[in-house]
């Protein structure tokens, strides 16, 4: 419920607004319904196309642009379903759904470590930069400069670095990979994480100064907090780009626990068996949801109690 | 000994620069304990430079600041005063309580401590009822009354305010001045108040110090007589239009026959 004060002079009036929680209610109910909406609508324009849709491919204005329809290219939306029931490979083998989820969970947890990684270096770094002037300046190009290294090439490297640190780390890849999902994380955090610490607005800082507020309490008390809207969407692009970063490296380096391998491996098979190819999709697409209802939901702990704009 | 004595100060912003600003030349103030002094003059004059060197946020070029014969840095550090701002500068992140008790945490206070004396002053600025409101929730005016709150929860003998109600409505405004006299009489707190409306520095001030621009100094000074016991009435006072003719000539004689810029006549 929320209270909203009318100006004047007495200021005494409050008008009440109880329609509010009503409305907010209604609208996580359609939130919740939206997803198998979604999914419903996707099906359907999946089949549709296939009734539709040429079976050798189709040209557009002389551009092959058209996929084929065939069965092989675009299974059945219930073979794909029934397909995670049934045994990955031989009879006596694990059922694929149960193989796609361990899967999807190793690479949860690896992208997780990316994020939380990235999270915290990022952070650590707009804070030196905010603090010292000149940071900022020295490494800023760098920074931009990182994100176009193309990690696929760097996973190899990465993997090759560690087992010549530790031969104990060798064996371990998907350190490469939470590293490399990291690697990624760490950019939009800095950015925003800077953007955000730079926002308290002049008065704000001499208030504080006029409290004889030392810098580092600044920083808790004003700063950071002031950070959190801008963090809030940084975090979202940190933990679809850990993601991104893990599934990767997994088949960069084939770690084949992960679901990036899953994928590779499950398309090479994909003229014998196209479904089991869409099973593997289907993980790395749930890792992602999860991950973004994941980091949603720290968004939302991270901005209670703000006022209500957008 | 004086709540506070500036002498002969001099601020120069970006000195030896080709954007060089003598914001400031030449400025003697003494304002006595339990005193209301009002800064009045154009956009630009050194107002807030002057409030600003006082809180020690910036330092002077020349001159010096003494607080209760401490210097300015010394009275900083033990939080000698408060400020306020045209801005509240509320955390929207706190409420109302919790805002008025950020000094009182950096101070070092324990939270049962914290409490009481976060709602004795919401007592005072009486919004009593609004201590878990977020300060989005709160109409301007009563923001306003937190940040003064704020302001005054570590008990400071001085309170420096910067166009505290430049950004509300005629009638609120009206309705903050009397509630501030009245927390000053309450508190005896000295308070130093930058303002650019004529009748706002009248009724409020024992004194009116106004300044002039280009470069920044004080010009006059002029001597409110209307006694400590002013209400809503005082506004209609023969005496209280005789003050703010005087002021209003004196920011003229400042501008040098033109008439001044940025003043509210009202
Ligand atoms: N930090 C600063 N750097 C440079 N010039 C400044 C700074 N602060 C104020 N000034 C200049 O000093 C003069 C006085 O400003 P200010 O004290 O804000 O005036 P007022 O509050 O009376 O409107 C203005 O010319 C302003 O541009
Ligand atoms: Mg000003």
């Amino acid at each position: 419920m929320t209270v909203v004060l009318g100006a004047g002079v007495d200021e005494s009036v409050i008008s009440v607004l109880p329609a509010r929680g009503a409305q907010r209610k209604r609208r996580r109910g359609l939130r919740v319904l939206m997803f198998p909406i979604t999914f419903a609508i996707v099906a359907a324009l999946w089949e549709g196309y296939k009734v539709v849709g040429p079976q050798n491919g189709g040209k557009i204005l002389g551009w092959k642009l058209l996929p084929r329809a065939g069965s092989r290219e675009m299974p059945h939306v219930w073979d794909m379903v029934s397909r995670l029931t049934r045994p990955e490979n031989g009879p006596n083998s694990q059922t694929i759904g149960i193989v796609v989820a361990k899967a999807a969970f190793y690479s949860f947890r690896v992208a997780l470590l990316a994020f939380v990684l990235g999270v915290v270096i990022g952070m650590v770094l707009a804070i030196l930069m905010t603090r010292f002037k000149f940071f900022e300046r020295a490494l800023m190009p760098y920074l931009v400069i990182s994100q176009t290294v193309p990690i696929v090439g760097i996973a190899p490297v990465l993997v090759f670095i560690l087992a010549a640190w530790s031969r104990n780390l060798g064996d371990q890849k998907w350190i490469a990979a939470s590293l490399l999902g990291a690697f990624l994380a760490f950019f939009p955090i800095t950015i925003g994480g800077l953007r955000g610490l730079k926002s308290a607005s002049p008065e704000s800082i001499e208030l504080m100064d006029s409290y004889a507020a030392s810098w580092w309490m600044t920083l808790v008390k004003l700063r950071l907090p002031s950070a959190a809207p801008y963090l809030a969407p940084a975090m979202r692009v940190a933990g679809a780009a850990a993601v991104v970063g893990v599934v990767v490296s997994e088949i960069s380096v084939k770690i084949n626990q992960g679901i990036g391998e899953l994928v590779a491996l499950y398309g090479q098979q994909a003229t014998n068996d196209p479904a089991k190819l869409f099973t593997a999709v289907f993980g790395a697409a749930i890792l992602g949801l999860v991950m973004s209802a994941l980091v949603a939901s720290m968004e939302k702990l991270m901005l209670r109690s703000r006022p209500v704009t957008a | 000994m004086s709540a506070v004595e500036v002498a002969q100060v001099s601020k120069v912003f970006n000195l030896g620069t080709a954007d060089q600003v003598d914001a400031l030349v030449d400025i003697d103030l003494t304002v006595e304990q339990g005193e209301f002094v009002s800064l009045i003059g154009p956009s630009g004059c050194g107002k807030s430079t002057l409030l600003r060197l006082i809180a020690d946020l910036i330092e002077p070029t020349s001159g010096t600041v003494l607080m209760n014969a401490k210097p300015a840095h010394q009275a900083r550090l033990d939080q000698d005063y408060g400020m306020a701002f045209q801005q509240s500068g509320l955390f929207e992140w706190r409420n109302v309580q919790k805002n008025i008790e950020l000094p009182l945490e950096l101070k070092g206070w324990d939270k049962p401590t914290r409490r009481a004396r976060s709602l004795e002053m919401l007592e005072l600025v009486k919004l009593g009822q609004f201590a878990k409101h977020m300060p989005w929730q709160l109409s301007g005016g009563m923001q306003q009354r937190v940040a003064i709150a704020r302001s005054l929860a570590a008990n400071p003998p001085l309170l420096l305010m910067d166009e505290p109600f430049g950004a509300l409505d005629e009638m609120t405004r009206e309705h903050m001045q009397t509630e501030l006299l009245r927390i000053r009489k309450e508190t005896g707190t000295t308070i130093i108040f930058v303002t650019h409306s004529i009748p706002e520095a009248v009724y409020l001030s024992d004194r009116v110090v106004v300044m002039s621009p280009r470069p920044g100094r004080i010009t006059a000074v002029v001597d409110v007589v209307l006694g400590s016991d002013r209400t809503e009435d005082t506004r209609e006072d023969e005496q209280f239009y005789d003050r703010i003719t005087e002021v209003r000539e004196a920011l003229r004689g400042a501008e040098m026959g033109s008439a001044p810029l940025g003043i509210e006549d009202r």
